[in-house]
């Protein structure tokens, strides 16, 4: 790992912090220039945090230290996770071999809190929510071990700096892997919709409680407790479109990035695409009964798992 | 070897000192029984250290008038890996059973010293099993072991339910006995003697036909006492029948004498053919995805936890598989990695489920049930025990920073390196979802565990009333907490531990882990390292802006419903339902409904399933015999008679018949 390449992650880590929020403004802005409404503006989250972030905080009586911890825990866990990934396209901040299983490991243990947190404040809704939760992301997790496992045997290294990044990577990537790329890549599409508890396995934008996942879990935090969960929300879904637009530029181009620069001005272009793409899914489709969503899931591993074939012929 | 012969023997007179110093002196014999213990576990732990140190091992040969030949003790790596477990795990133990025994002697109840001298006697033979070199020593304290378990399970022997899980586990533990003496029986046929160096010397002029045989044979013998699936019946009710220490010994240690007994087989061997690795692996998935979705089913605390221990031992074998699909297919750093992930699972899972156990024990004896639908909101209550049971539960689920972690991502990257080969191996990446599937499972098991049980508000009076344990039951909870805690953040602790075992196991031309592994360790320690500062910033951040700011304590949310009760809190019956009715009738829940009432219960799909109706079906077979028993001697006589000739038959014409 050369100096410029480091400095270079370090600034792609800056932006993904920086402009995570935009996702879901740019979701919710694209479903309402879809469905004919004026909508919220695309900087709303962070109007949203800004203002939580000075809120004071109410706990409910019947919680212990680990309901204080868990938004903690959550965005320490989402901002290490994203600090395994390459997101300059060349290297992690973070790299190691098998840190794929760590960077999964690492949102479980945010998921863990978050879910315990729910279950302390004794509420039947957050028990619901957190039952859910740990649910769907126990069906997810096959999935994504599956992409990861067919991007690993592409790039022949089980780090996400080499299954991800321009450098090693694209240089095994013949146009044989293609396929596999694009069946991976709409895989970690579908799975990362489920585990960023959005459309059509979630609907952030539900009020009624008995409906929701991930939002009836988080029902009694509030303040700058609140503002880490959301900022963490987004930040999972800035995690998962560098995830994407890694597969994707794999599967299109011969080379990566001539310049880290470039790569970075590309991930900004992918969170930006992953907005629209999450926002286009919930103007044009409806949540799914729950009872479809193992069914969902098991689809969407079940593509990359063709992939995964593919590669191993 | 001195250390380790001092150690057992201090150990044995620690469940002695218990035996003689009681009655009216309990307290200072419970005193005695610490001391003598903790100083044996320190004593041998030490004797393994120095193996490991120093990488030669050792060996003690007793010649003379011994029955059944010499006797031969010996620690190499792969003993010194397990000795070093055994004895710590059993001191924590020991000095959780020991409060938790006084209580139950406070209260009248009965006396503890019989319950304190069987425990020495089952870790004393524990360590021998893993030091036995002969036959005769390893099946002696093979058995011994056996029996003092079932003499510490039916500890509570008034309790109907008790002995009957005791009776099976009795079964199970003596069919496993028969299954290994018919191994060391045929592998014996080829050996100048009993001794273990002698089997390993006949090993390469075994014909195919016997190596099958003997791993087959092995397989059974400690399958069912590492307790996989189908062989796993017995583990569930024998856990939630024995005390809580014993529980935690047996969970942590005992099932882990099968992972070593195999182990042990493997090396005499000198490796295994393919199809022995795909079997450990297949055996590894079906148990490591059976027993966490079986684990979800339970009600019972310690039940939960036991189906877990099917569940990790899944994990285990997945590891060993891996290696030894890595020996049949001369991948050395498969090989290594595979073992490496299966031995350091087998240590962690030592480590946080003694620990779970010892936290399900103390909410055991504080609330008196092991119903986790009466129980919860122990957390306020029972602070320190929550601590423990809360990292143990992360370590169990495996994710960063603790132990459990290391070891799935060991094995993780075993699955993975077969995948990259250009053999059939390959398909062992198939492992992968397989063991994803199992991580999710079993952190939403534990989900459910440690919210249920600790979180919320109590279910029950008997629930609100309790307070914390005493102080000698969750320090040894915490000792291993913080174990699990060590080798979390320090992987390379742990892995350093297992890699000389490793090692030997992937068979020569073995050079060591990767670098790129051994190196990852210490990246793990960094991305500890951050996750622990990072948070720290955080908390420390928020409790800045909450300096301006109020924080105020209101009722939790209902829905603007001001009148909550506990009995409206989530169970844990309706957490696990979505997860239950996904596997459907696999899950093994049974539901019973009636005009006005619906109740479910989990059953075991192979010990009420298979194991029973087939004991019935014998049973009944063998009743239709009695006709032959009618208690008239000249009918016996008869017997005889025809006994006899036919065995006159034999000696004449069976020379000819073959």
């Amino acid at each position: 790992m050369t100096g410029s390449a480091s400095a270079t992650s370090i600034a792609a880590m800056l932006l993904l912090l920086i402009a995570a929020p935009i996702i879901p403004g740019v979701a919710s802005r694209t479903k309402a220039i879809l469905t004919g409404r004026r909508g919220s503006p695309v900087w709303q989250l962070y109007a949203d945090l800004w203002k939580l972030a000075r809120r004071g905080i109410v706990r409910s009586t019947t919680t212990t230290w680990i309901f204080q911890l868990a938004p903690i825990v959550l965005l320490t866990t989402t901002i290490v996770a994203a600090a395994l990934l390459p997101l300059d396209g060349r290297a992690s901040t973070l790299r190691f071999a098998g840190d794929a299983v760590a960077f999964a490991g690492l949102l479980g243990l945010g998921r863990f809190a978050l879910a315990l947190a729910a279950l302390d404040t004794g509420s039947s809704f957050e028990g619901m929510g957190a039952s859910r939760e740990v649910t769907f992301a126990s069906l997810t997790e096959p999935g994504l071990f599956i992409a990861f496992a067919t991007l690993g045997v592409i790039a022949h290294d089980f780090s996400l700096s080499a299954m991800l990044a321009d450098t090693v990577g694209r240089g095994a990537a013949s146009a044989a892997a293609v396929p596999s790329l694009v069946m991976v890549a709409l895989s970690v599409f579908a799975l990362a919709l489920a585990e960023c508890s959005r459309v059509p396995v979630d609907d952030p934008s539900t009020h009624l409680e008995l409906t929701m996942i991930h939002e009836v879990m988080v029902l009694d935090h509030s303040g700058p407790d609140l503002a880490m969960i959301l900022y963490a929300g987004a930040l999972k879904l800035g995690v998962f479109a560098a995830i994407l637009l890694n597969v994707l530029v794999a599967a299109s181009a011969e080379r990566g990035w001539n310049s880290g620069a470039g790569a970075v001005v590309a991930l900004l272009g992918g969170l930006v695409g992953m907005g629209v793409a999450v926002g286009v899914v919930e103007s044009i489709m409806a949540r799914l009964r729950q009872p479809k969503v193992p069914l969902y899931l098991a689809g969407g591993s079940a593509l990359a798992l063709f992939g995964l074939i593919l590669v191993l012929r | 070897m001195s250390a380790f012969l001092a150690g057992l023997g201090l150990i044995l007179a620690a469940g002695v000192a218990a035996a003689l110093i009681r009655g009216a002196r309990a307290r200072a014999g419970d005193a005695v029984y610490q001391l003598l213990l903790i100083i044996g576990c320190i004593t041998g732990g030490a004797g393994s250290i120095r193996v490991l140190t120093v990488g030669a091992p050792v060996s003690l040969t007793m010649h003379g008038a011994m029955p059944g030949g010499d006797w031969v003790l010996g620690i190499d790596a792969l003993s010194a890996v397990f000795l070093l477990v055994i004895f710590g795990v059993g001191a924590a133990c020991a000095v959780f059973g020991t409060h938790d025994l006084a209580t139950e002697r406070a209260a009248g109840r009965r006396a503890t010293w019989f319950t304190q001298l069987s425990f020495a006697t089952l870790l004393a033979s524990i360590a021998l099993v893993v030091a036995a070199r002969t036959v005769v020593v390893f099946l002696g304290a093979w058995e011994v072991m056996a029996i003092s378990s079932y003499v510490l399970i039916v500890a509570h022997h008034e309790e109907q339910d008790v002995r009957r899980s005791g009776l099976i586990y009795l079964v199970a533990t003596h069919t496993a006995t028969l299954a290994l003496f018919a191994m060391f029986a045929t592998w014996d046929v080829t050996a100048a003697n009993w001794s273990f160096d002698a089997l390993a010397a006949a090993s390469p002029s075994l014909s195919p036909g016997t190596t099958i045989a003997v791993l087959l044979l092995a397989l059974v013998g400690f399958g069912f006492k590492a307790g996989f699936v189908p062989l796993h019946f017995w583990l569930p009710p024998a856990h939630s029948a024995a005390p809580s220490h014993v529980s935690a010994l047996m969970s942590g240690i005992v099932i882990k004498t099968g992972i070593y007994g195999m182990l042990r087989v493997l090396l005499l061997l000198g490796g295994a053919p393919a199809w022995w690795g795909w079997l450990v692996l297949g055996l590894g998935v079906s148990s490591g995805v059976l027993g966490v979705l079986w684990a979800l089913a339970q009600h019972d605390i310690k039940r939960l936890l036991a189906y877990h221990s099917v569940e990790n031992i899944g994990i285990i074998l997945m590891g060993i598989g891996v290696g030894a699909l890595g020996v049949a297919y001369h991948a050395p750093v498969i090989a290594m990695l595979g073992f490496a992930g299966g031995l350091l699972h087998t240590v962690n899972h030592a480590l946080f489920k003694s620990l779970l156990f010892l936290g399900a024990g103390a909410v055991y004896r504080a609330t008196g049930t092991r119903n986790m639908e009466e129980l919860g909101g122990l957390a306020r209550r029972m602070p320190l025990t929550w601590l423990g049971f809360v990292i143990g539960a992360a370590a169990i689920i495996g994710v960063p920073p603790f132990n459990g972690f290391v070891s799935e991502w060991l094995v993780y990257q075993g699955l993975f390196a077969a995948g990259q080969t250009s053999e059939v191996s390959r398909l062992a990446i198939l492992g992968i979802p397989a063991l994803a599937l199992i991580s999710g499972l079993a952190l939403a098991c534990f989900t459910k565990v440690a919210g249920i049980v600790f979180l919320g508000t109590p279910r029950t009076a008997s629930a609100a009333a309790v307070t914390e344990a005493a102080r000698g039951s969750y320090t040894p909870a915490l000792a291993l907490a913080a174990a699990c805690g060590v080798l979390g953040t320090i992987p390379s602790l742990g892995i350093g531990l297992v890699s000389a075992t490793a090692r030997e196991l992937a068979g020569v031309g073995t050079v060591g882990l990767p670098s790129a592994v051994t190196s990852g360790a210490w990246t793990i320690s960094l991305v500890a390292l951050s996750t622990l500062v990072l948070s720290a910033l955080l908390w420390v951040t928020r409790r800045a802006l909450g300096r301006r700011r109020t924080t105020r304590r209101e009722p939790t949310w209902a829905c603007a419903y001001d009148a909550p009760t506990p009995r409206m809190q989530y169970t844990s019956s309706s957490f696990a339902a979505p997860l239950l009715s996904i596997f459907g009738p696999l899950s093994g829940v049974r539901v019973e409904r009636s005009a006005t009432a619906m109740r479910t219960h989990a059953v075991d799909l192979v010990l009420d399933g298979m194991a029973l109706p087939l004991w019935r079906r014998v049973h009944r077979a063998a009743l239709r015999l009695r006709g032959m028993q009618q208690g008239r001697l000249h009918l016996y006589l008869l017997y005889v008679m025809a006994a006899v000739l036919v065995l006159l038959g034999y000696l004449a014409f069976g020379s000819r018949l073959s």
